[in-house]
């Protein structure tokens, strides 16, 4: 169990000169958590990111709405807390992995809290999120506008006093008249959005891509201001895919809510169960056993491998290669014969538990799987070359939409999309969960940072996934699937009708689900696309406090701007393919 | 009977209706195939089955899309010019039927024999470019008006360079007419001596008709369908019959300026026995798996790969090229002499 | 006259067919088909939105640079067709006076080459 308190002597970096020490919170998770006054934040931070040895990313920013929250003792008054999220991005030689949580309180007088895009440049969409669902303004933001609900909404759905239910609210009805409201509110204005509509010797055109275009992976729309087929400026609109998940986290109860992850990241399947059911455990304080901790990375690997052979497939797809689409489906068919026939399920497969794994491994996986590792490799040497080594497809992506790892690092970019910089970070390696620290393999990076490399890295991920799983395969061990813990949900059945304690505590956990003890957790993998990360509260009930979904998509598309200025209309399809996001995972 | 047809002027008009026919309604028929045979490569190379539910191995395909797009509804946006909206897809297919009628299948078989046919053909291909601009700018919409754009500088682009092409193969013919150029390859097919141009016309000819890898006009994942995206039912019919049949032309222009027309590949006995007619088809169809098959190999060029591929490599390239040809044959005395 | 127009016509009833199936597909596809046309459908696909404004605007001049290129060429190609089958009668006069030509041609090009109007950026 890892219930780490935080260790005082690593905080004094961060404390503002001249002020009283910032009061330390105690979390479940290893996460340093202190507070600081709203006024001292913005000086903290900036401190944080100069004082670190290189670079801090913010990693992530949210808010709780603390007002019906009974369990907080020891933290200061609060309606409202901003929780800043930051994280640590050097070579391992350089510096221990470190991650830090700043929270500051507001109260509901004043619902303000200055702006940090001047110190991060994707702090941006995170407040704007906030300001939408919490409804808390920031001052100094240069485009405060709402992100997720429509330009048209006027609540803000992530307060507490906020309906969560259809039956909570009137019936919606979309007649004409506000059909056409609607649609004017998403007109574009280039005025509204600070663009110009004419330079000295011509007219910009300004094109709606999406969200009914075929190469947005989704309902993703982007405004571009073109000049002939250069891109001037390009501006991502997000939020058409948004259902509420973060909010549906607070009213299912904990066990219930694992299908709900499924559906973040679709291509992802388990990567959304991962980290959700380890910050659970985390609360709960669980030890998940060794069987179930090598059966969830097995599954991890064989999900990252089905969702990059889909990147691959629709990369070379975005790029004009009509065929390459079709064989790696056919592969991902194989990934998910294997899936299938573990989980009952393919895309969600909603198979983790808290505590452990849904049962166990099914006769023949094995063999299943071993066919499968001798199958792809053979596979993946045929993609090279039909692929990677094809010289119109480096035309088009060699060069194209790069970035450095200085600006992959402020604009919050993990994963392959960061390791495509030259960084070896992984947080597979830099902060083993479940047991990776038992597995061998290696961080493949890339040098450039442009499409092409985030392609080259995605490839040689896949390799290295197929070595984690031969090696879960050989070194698989026995025993139990499920840890022998009364929260664990369902708790294995033998032990369910052995006497009337163990009776109740089933009956409890399954026609109420589990109370999980209040505080905080946060749990963070490596998913497919980046780093995904569940951050909950629980309050000591039956369902969570807050649910905080962090997740890789959300941050990557909010740098496509950047990448996208001065090239082709068609440079841009190459970028968003390899971005590798699904919406889903955006708009969460 | 003969009297009739060849003689009095009613009989003439009849004849040349029905030869026009007998060369149309086969190209028709090849067209609405080729489109199934398209969908039947391109669904092999991607280990898929392609139409196999209309009829035996889905050979009632085309008929079925026919009968559907004639029955569809015909949409005119409300911001479009009605009248040009309508013309592009008639201009864009006519063009692409009316370029065979100089195409020889056989020795003197061809609707009009004219002594200027290549200047025709080539008449014919710049004009195609007229219906994909009008096309673009009568839909009035943005992705219409830029595939209708990006179209009209690539075909003229590469229009160039098929134009110099062909000025090198008639600098070993000595005469403007297809069949002319047919008969000089009697010895040996323009491909292999003049291999270089070979290639740079077949890839011209992609670019010409708008084919992947130069699919950029309509380049599904940028410009969705491009210059067509308004169109629907049988005007939008009209724009895919027509591209086939350019894909059907460029492949007859590859075969009459390179492949030897309708001459077998050597002039001796089994290879005789095989009328013209059936070589000249053979070879339009192995020029037309090659376009099929690229297409499912290759991606797409962006905007100024395919510029700069058109002006900065195959303009110069070929225009060096044929002055080369031209002193080459110069020097060796192997001009042809003209009108002999 | 009288040979070139029996040449000609059959050139003419090939492009009167021609037409005449592409009407007449056309045509009877607007019989054939339903017509409901209303608001939405009619407006110009941008991706599901309304349209920001009108699409016929000022474009790129690259666009009209290419077009005016391809005349240049175009029109060199059309003196090199009658040139190319003539080749064998005019000799080397003629090959020279050609050379000369496209000389001033190719000067004209590295021109436009040097002067970056066969850039796309």
């Amino acid at each position: 169990m890892d219930q780490t308190v935080v260790r005082s002597e690593s905080i004094p970096k961060v404390r503002p000169a001249g002020s009283a020490p910032a009061p330390v919170q105690e979390v479940r998770d290893d996460v340093e958590t202190l507070w600081v006054s709203r006024e001292t934040a913005g000086d903290v931070l900036t401190r944080l990111k100069r004082s670190a040895p290189t670079r801090m990313m913010l990693f992530d920013i949210t808010a709780i709405d603390e007002r019906q929250r009974t369990h907080r003792a020891g933290q200061p008054d609060s309606d409202f807390t901003i929780v800043y999220h930051l994280m640590q991005f050097d070579r391992a030689s350089k510096a221990p992995h470190r991650e830090v949580r700043i929270k500051v309180a507001l109260l509901m007088a004043s619902l303000t809290m200055p702006s940090m895009v001047d110190i991060w440049p994707n702090a941006n969409w995170y407040e704007r999120e906030i300001f939408d669902l919490f409804g808390i303004h920031f001052s100094g933001h240069p485009d405060l506008r709402r992100i997720l609900t429509p330009p048209t909404w006027t609540t803000h759905p992530l307060r507490k006093d906020h309906y969560a239910r259809a039956t909570e609210m009137k019936p919606y009805d979309l007649t004409e008249d506000r059909e056409f409201a609607e649609q004017e509110a998403l007109r574009f204005n280039p005025e509204a959005w600070g663009m110009q509509r004419r330079s000295a010797n011509s007219d910009f055109m300004f094109l709606n891509l999406g969200p009914n275009h075929p190469s947005v992976h989704g309902v993703f729309r982007i405004v571009l201001q073109l000049e002939g087929e250069e891109i001037v400026e390009a501006v991502p609109d997000i939020g058409f895919h948004h259902r509420g998940a973060e909010k549906m986290g607070e009213r299912q109860s904990w066990h219930s809510y694992i299908p709900y992850t499924d559906r973040i990241d679709y291509l992802g399947g388990v990567m959304n169960n991962f980290p959700y059911v380890m910050a659970v455990e985390q609360l709960a304080g669980i030890t998940v056993p060794p069987r179930a901790e090598m059966i969830r990375v097995m599954l991890a690997e064989l999900f990252r491998l089905a969702s990059h052979l889909v990147f691959y497939g629709t990369m070379s797809q975005d790029v004009g290669q009509l065929s390459p689409v079709f064989y790696m489906f056919t592969d991902r068919e194989r990934v998910f014969e294997i899936i299938e026939a573990i989980c009952g399920f393919r895309m969600h497969p909603a198979w983790f538990r808290i505590g452990g794994v849904a049962a166990d491994l099914p006769q023949g996986w094995d063999t299943l799987i071993r066919s499968f590792l001798d199958y792809l490799p053979k596979r993946l040497d045929e993609y090279e070359k039909l692929v990677m080594r094809n010289r119109l497809f480096k035309a088009r992506t060699v060069g194209v939409g790069a970035y450095s790892l200085d600006e992959a690092i402020e604009w919050g970019i993990t994963g392959p999309g960061l390791r495509a910089c030259g960084l070896d970070w992984d947080y597979r390696r830099r902060h083993p969960y479940s047991c990776y620290d038992q597995l061998e393999f290696d961080i493949p990076v890339a040098q450039k940072g442009d499409c092409y490399d985030r392609v080259v890295v995605h490839i040689a991920e896949m390799r290295q996934s197929l070595r984690i799983i031969r090696q879960c395969l050989d070194q698989m061990p026995g025993g139990p699937v499920k840890a022998d813990h009364p929260l664990t949900t369902p708790p294995p059945r033998a032990k369910t009708m052995h006497d009337i304690e163990t009776l109740i505590t089933h009956f409890l956990n399954v026609s109420w689900g589990p109370v999980i003890p209040a505080g905080e957790a946060r749990a963070c993998v490596e998913a497919t696309k980046g780093l995904n990360s569940y951050y909950l509260v629980s309050d000591g009930g039956t369902m969570s406090y807050r649910t905080r979904i962090r997740t890789p998509s959300f941050a990557h598309l909010q740098m496509i701007p950047l990448i996208s200025r001065g090239t082709y209309i068609a440079d841009l399809i190459a970028i968003i393919g390899s971005i590798d996001f699904v919406m889903a995972d955006v708009d969460r | 009977m003969q009297h009739f047809f060849l003689d009095t002027t009613l009989g003439l008009i009849i004849l040349t209706v029905l030869e026009a026919l007998a060369m149309l309604v086969p190209l028709l028929v090849g067209v609405a195939y080729l489109t199934y045979a398209e969908r039947k490569v391109l669904a092999a190379i991607q280990l898929r089955k392609g139409p196999n539910t209309v009829g035996p191995f889905g050979l009632l395909q085309a008929f079925a899309d026919a009968i559907k797009m004639i029955t569809k509804e015909t949409i005119i946006p409300s911001g479009a010019n009605r009248a040009l909206f309508l013309l592009a897809p008639v201009l864009t297919f006519g063009l692409a039927m009316m370029a065979w009628a100089v195409i020889p299948t056989n020795n003197h078989w061809a609707v009009a024999d004219i002594n200027v046919g290549i200047l025709y053909l080539f008449a014919i291909s710049s004009l195609g470019v007229y219906g994909i601009l009008i096309a673009g700018w009568a839909s009035n919409s943005k992705y219409a008006f830029m595939g209708g754009l990006r179209s009209a500088a690539q075909m003229v682009s590469y229009e160039v360079s098929i134009g110099l092409v062909m000025v090198s193969v008639l600098l070993a013919v000595g005469s403007l007419n297809l069949n002319d150029i047919v008969l000089a390859q009697r010895h040996v097919w323009f491909a292999l001596p003049m291999f270089p141009m070979f290639v740079v016309f077949f890839i011209s000819a992609l670019a010409e008709t708008n084919r992947a890898p130069f699919d950029l006009p309509e380049g599904e994942s940028e410009l969705v369908a491009g210059f067509f995206v308004e169109y629907s039912s049988l005007s939008f019919g009209l724009f895919f019959l027509g591209e086939y049949a350019n894909m059907f032309l460029m492949s007859g222009m590859t075969t009459i300026l390179f492949l030897g027309g309708w001459l077998p590949p050597v002039g001796i006995a089994p290879f005789t026995w095989i009328p013209g007619p059936i070589w000249f088809i053979a070879k339009i169809l192995f020029v037309l798996f090659v376009f099929i098959w690229v297409r499912g190999t290759f991606p797409r060029y962006r905007y100024d790969q395919l510029m700069r591929l058109g002006w900065k490599v195959f303009l110069p390239f070929s225009l060096l090229w044929m002055v080369l040809t031209a002193g080459f044959l110069m020097a060796t005395g192997l001009l042809p002499h003209s009108g002999s | 006259m009288h040979v070139v127009l029996a040449d000609y016509f059959p050139v003419l009833v090939f492009v009167v067919i021609a037409f005449g199936i592409a009407g007449a597909m056309l045509g009877g596809s607007l019989l054939a088909g339903q017509q409901k046309p209303y608001a939405e459908k009619l407006s110009a696909y941008e991706c599901g939105f309304d349209a920001f404004d009108d699409a016929r605007r000022r474009f790129d001049v690259r666009f009209y640079l290419v077009s005016i290129l391809f005349i240049i060429f175009d029109l060199e190609v059309a003196f090199l067709f009658p040139w190319a089958v003539a080749l064998g009668r005019i000799g080397l006069f003629g090959f020279l006076s050609m050379l000369a030509f496209l000389g001033v041609l190719t000067v004209g090009f590295i021109y436009e080459w040097r002067k970056g109007a066969l850039d796309w950026e």
